[in-house]
């Protein structure tokens, strides 16, 4: 069985590309692995020890066609059975084309438009509500004069967050004015002023069936992070409301495919901040504690029986670290001419 | 011995700001006709730059719109947004597929009576409508949309002079939950501001009110803002009904539908991010069938042009000159720049080339014959190496930019209409120097010969 | 000058050693290279381009010029 990943740049920023791939290998040997890049440095086309070949595509804002185009042509010359995209900027389109791929003999499992729009920050409020969780004090804005209504209202220090990616902490008027048009700029409207919630930040993974039922979940807390809040080191807990939590999402939803959800909880106080429908980059934690969520996916989308036992320890930690490989520039050679490495 | 193929050298730094530069991807976008004619027999006849049209995407295009909604609603009506384009062939063939004429100036309205449009099928809209211009459509039965107060007063005036009613629509805008909220044009629903514009149409009696129109903005990537938008006007419909006495004819939901362009400043293409035409015509019909009270069903108007529009216009545009620039970008200078290219403000275009060319791709940009460092039709595309006389495809330009193109520095192009039988018409010549001498008077003093 | 020092292989890709840059380039490019490096003169490559492929020794004298413009750009030559 031949699955492509994508997410393959394991840097100090990682993709999940690659504690997918290792899942999977780890799960069964037999399966080959396929990595998708868009850059001939990704770290992930040079570590052959879990990616067996690697291609380079062209950015999805270049369009659909020549990323399908492209997946035709591994299927025909190298062999691909399904693709697990993991990267929020490639999801839309994946998800949208599902049906082309699944014509085309490649399978994925992804969740469909509407639940993939729940990771709105708009949505959020309604989300917890049907979840029966909290959730803070939160204004659209749109201007300047509304943000300015909504920090006076909210009151300092409160979070200047665009609808789906980035948030800011921000103490005074001016750095809200500065957030407002930095996210805007980028990703456009509405910003959402949020008040500042107490707590501590605890992530689930999990994955889910698309008919209500989960495939397993695993509940951590970061307990150190990059200068950009990336895990580097982590331990699985067992808070069982919050698990509860995302099992009530999955079965609310029906939620289909992997998913992360970020919570601020204190104590039995559970708030939901942030859906991603996708593997999170630590997945092989998740793995490493005998939930392997990418095997878990892959045998539904190839209707095979599989465990989907909820079962792990709390107080295992996931410590990572770097390593150094060496290799010769021939690697960089095939990819920088021939947009794929030699498998 | 026959000759090799000549490729350009090319050298491009392995470096990851530009992580697909050398490499053989992405393939390069090949469109070698228009409406089944090749593009480069077209220029060696017409010269370049040319803009083209497919008068069979046109149709098909319009014929699919249509459908959508009518098959959804059937008492529809398009008309033609004449700013979008206002080309005569090409307002042609709309009116030829059904639709009347949306005009929003005088010119405009001139445009369409010229061209055999009466005035009862044209929609007249706009801030400012010149008092003679409210005469002559108020006498030829056009469908006057009134954008303010002191327009209403114009129009009763209008009235006292040619002796009769005259059946007005008035225009609103309102909050659809989208950015930025266009308040600018007619009157607002939530203030009441509507209401009372309703009301004093009433009480001057001199007017008739039997059409309500709304615009609320423009490459609307929301349809749901429509929803919300046709629920508001035939809420307000119902209660003009209601409570003033109005019999409400029709509701002209406007325009705004996006086309298949890659908005800058967006990172999903098109295709992801653009609704269908069936998500619109979904969202505006659901919002009739649900607010509607009785059993009249006003017609419902629409005023998509872009949509209509964009993706049937090319412009083809020849490569004049490169050089290497110092931050080792290759730069192409090509004979079209932003003087014809209006939308370039917006939108990061198709760019397509007529042949295949070999070799690896390097960064480049494409710049206009302006003579000024805004003329950039694309900053950062990988190219390989193009030689003089290579041609670029740009689209989707149908839209907006036959009609806001420059008269700077240059002439204006001709502009081609591929038939659906395949015939090359060409529908505007090129523009020479007495075209633009004409208008102007040199005073005796200052006469140099 | 260091194009002397530049490696390409057979896939067009050039690495050079004294600075660690790495590069793609086409045949063209390459046969130029050797020929700079050889020190032969500009107007004598584009003559040998012209009389070996379908170009003008004209718009080929342009490439070299252009070319050289771009080495010089990427350290390469001085």
């Amino acid at each position: 069985m031949i699955i492509a990943v994508s997410g393959v740049n394991d840097t100090d920023n990682p993709g999940p590309g690659i504690g997918v791939a290792r899942s999977l290998k780890e799960a069964d040997s037999s399966i080959k692995t396929v990595g998708l890049s868009y850059d001939v440095q990704d770290p992930g086309n040079f570590m052959d020890f879990v990616i067996d070949k690697s291609y380079v595509l062209t950015y999805p804002s270049q369009g659909w066609e020549p990323i399908f185009n492209r997946l035709l042509y591994i299927k025909e010359s190298y062999g691909l059975d399904a693709v697990i995209p993991t990267l929020d900027a490639e999801l839309p389109s994946y998800i949208k084309y599902q049906d082309d791929l699944k014509e085309a003999g490649i399978k994925t499992f992804l969740p469909n438009l509407e639940q993939f729009e729940l990771r709105s920050k708009e949505n959020l409020g309604d989300i917890s509500e049907a979840l029966k969780i909290s959730y803070p004090k939160t204004k659209k804005v749109f201007n300047i004069d509304q943000l300015k209504k909504a920090v006076n209202e909210i009151g300092f220090p409160c979070v200047v967050k665009g609808n789906y990616y980035k948030a800011y902490k921000v103490k005074s008027l001016p750095e809200a004015v500065y957030y407002f048009t930095e996210i805007s700029n980028e990703w456009g409207f509405p910003i959402l002023v949020q008040e500042i919630v107490n707590g501590d930040e605890l992530n689930v993974i999990g994955a889910g069936d698309g008919k209500g039922n989960l495939l397993g979940l695993v509940a951590i807390k970061k307990m150190t992070t990059t200068h950009l809040g990336k895990i580097w080191n982590g331990v699985t807990i067992r808070h069982e409301k919050l698990l509860k939590v995302a099992e009530d999402f999955v079965a609310e939803y029906k939620w289909r495919g992997p998913f992360e959800l970020e919570c601020i909880v204190d104590e039995d106080n559970i708030i939901l901040i942030e859906i991603n429908p996708r593997f999170p980059a630590w997945v092989y934690f998740a793995t490493g504690v005998g939930v392997n969520l990418p095997k878990r996916v892959l045998d539904v989308m190839f209707d095979k029986n599989s465990d989907m036992s909820g079962d792990y320890e709390s107080g295992k930690m996931m410590v990572r670290y770097t390593y150094e490989l060496i290799t010769d520039i021939e690697k960089l050679s095939e990819l920088a001419t021939k947009g794929e490495s030699n498998g | 011995m026959a000759k090799k193929t000549y490729e350009k050298p090319t050298i491009i730094k392995v470096e990851s700001s530009h992580s697909k530069a050398g490499v053989p991807m992405p393939k390069q976008k090949i469109r070698k006709k228009i409406g089944g004619v090749a593009i480069d027999e077209m220029v060696e006849r017409f010269g370049s730059p040319l803009f083209i049209f497919d008068e069979k995407a046109i149709r098909e295009k319009y014929r699919s719109a249509y459908e959508a909604f009518s098959s959804r609603y059937p008492n529809v009506q398009f008309g033609w947004s004449y700013k979008t384009n206002y080309l005569k062939a090409v307002c042609a063939v709309f009116h030829q597929e059904g639709a009347i004429a949306e005009v929003v100036s005088e010119f405009e309205y001139e445009k369409a009576r010229e061209l055999g449009i009466e005035g009862k099928d044209i929609i007249y809209n706009g801030p400012y409508k010149p008092y003679d211009s409210l005469v002559t459509a108020a006498k030829e039965g056009a469908k006057i949309h009134i954008d303010t107060f002191d327009e209403i007063n114009d129009l009763e005036k209008v009235a006292d002079e040619l002796g009769f009613e005259i059946p007005v629509a008035i225009r609103l805008n309102m909050d659809t939950g989208i950015y930025p909220q266009w308040s600018r044009f007619g009157f607002n629903i939530e203030s009441g501001q509507a209401m009372d514009a309703v009301k004093r149409i009433k009480a001057g009696g001199k007017l008739r009110l039997t059409g309500l129109h709304a615009h609320i903005g423009t490459f609307m990537l929301d349809a749901n803002a429509y929803k919300v938008e046709t629920t508001k006007m035939v809420r307000l419909m119902n209660e003009v009904e209601e409570k003033v006495g109005f019999t409400i004819e029709y509701i002209d939901v406007g325009g705004g539908f996006a086309s298949k362009n890659h908005l800058r400043g967006i990172y999903q293409p098109p295709e992801v991010v653009v609704p269908t035409i069936d998500d619109y015509a979904e969202a505006i019909t659901s919002a009739l069938y649900e607010n509607i009270r009785g059993n009249s069903y006003p017609k419902l108007y629409l005023e998509t042009g872009r949509h209509l529009i964009d993706e049937a216009g090319y412009l083809v545009t020849s490569v004049v000159a490169s050089k290497t620039l110092p931050d080792s970008r290759r730069s192409y200078i090509v004979d079209a720049g932003v003087n014809l290219l209006y939308t370039y403000f917006w939108y990061k275009f198709n760019i397509e080339l007529t042949r295949e060319v070999s070799g690896i791709s390097e960064p480049a940009m494409i710049n206009g014959p302006l003579c000024m460092n805004i003329d950039v039709i694309d900053e950062s595309i990988l190219l390989p190496r193009l030689r003089r006389g290579d041609k670029l495809v740009i689209s989707p330009v149908g839209a907006y930019n036959v009609t806001q193109w420059m008269q700077f520095i240059r002439y204006r192009p001709r502009v081609l209409m591929v038939t659906e039988e395949g015939n090359v018409e060409l529908i505007r010549e090129r523009e020479e120097l007495s075209d633009i001498e004409k208008r102007e008077i040199l005073p005796d003093k200052l006469k140099l010969k | 000058m260091r194009i002397e020092n530049l490696a390409v292989n057979k896939n067009g890709f050039a690495f050079d050693p004294t600075s660690g840059e790495t590069f793609t380039l086409n045949e063209t490019a390459k046969e130029i290279i050797e020929d700079l490096a050889r020190g032969v003169e500009e107007k004598e490559i584009a003559k040998k381009l012209s009389e070996e492929y379908d170009v003008t020794q004209e718009e080929a004298m342009n490439d070299v010029l252009d070319f050289k413009e771009k080495l010089k750009l990427y350290g390469l030559l001085s």
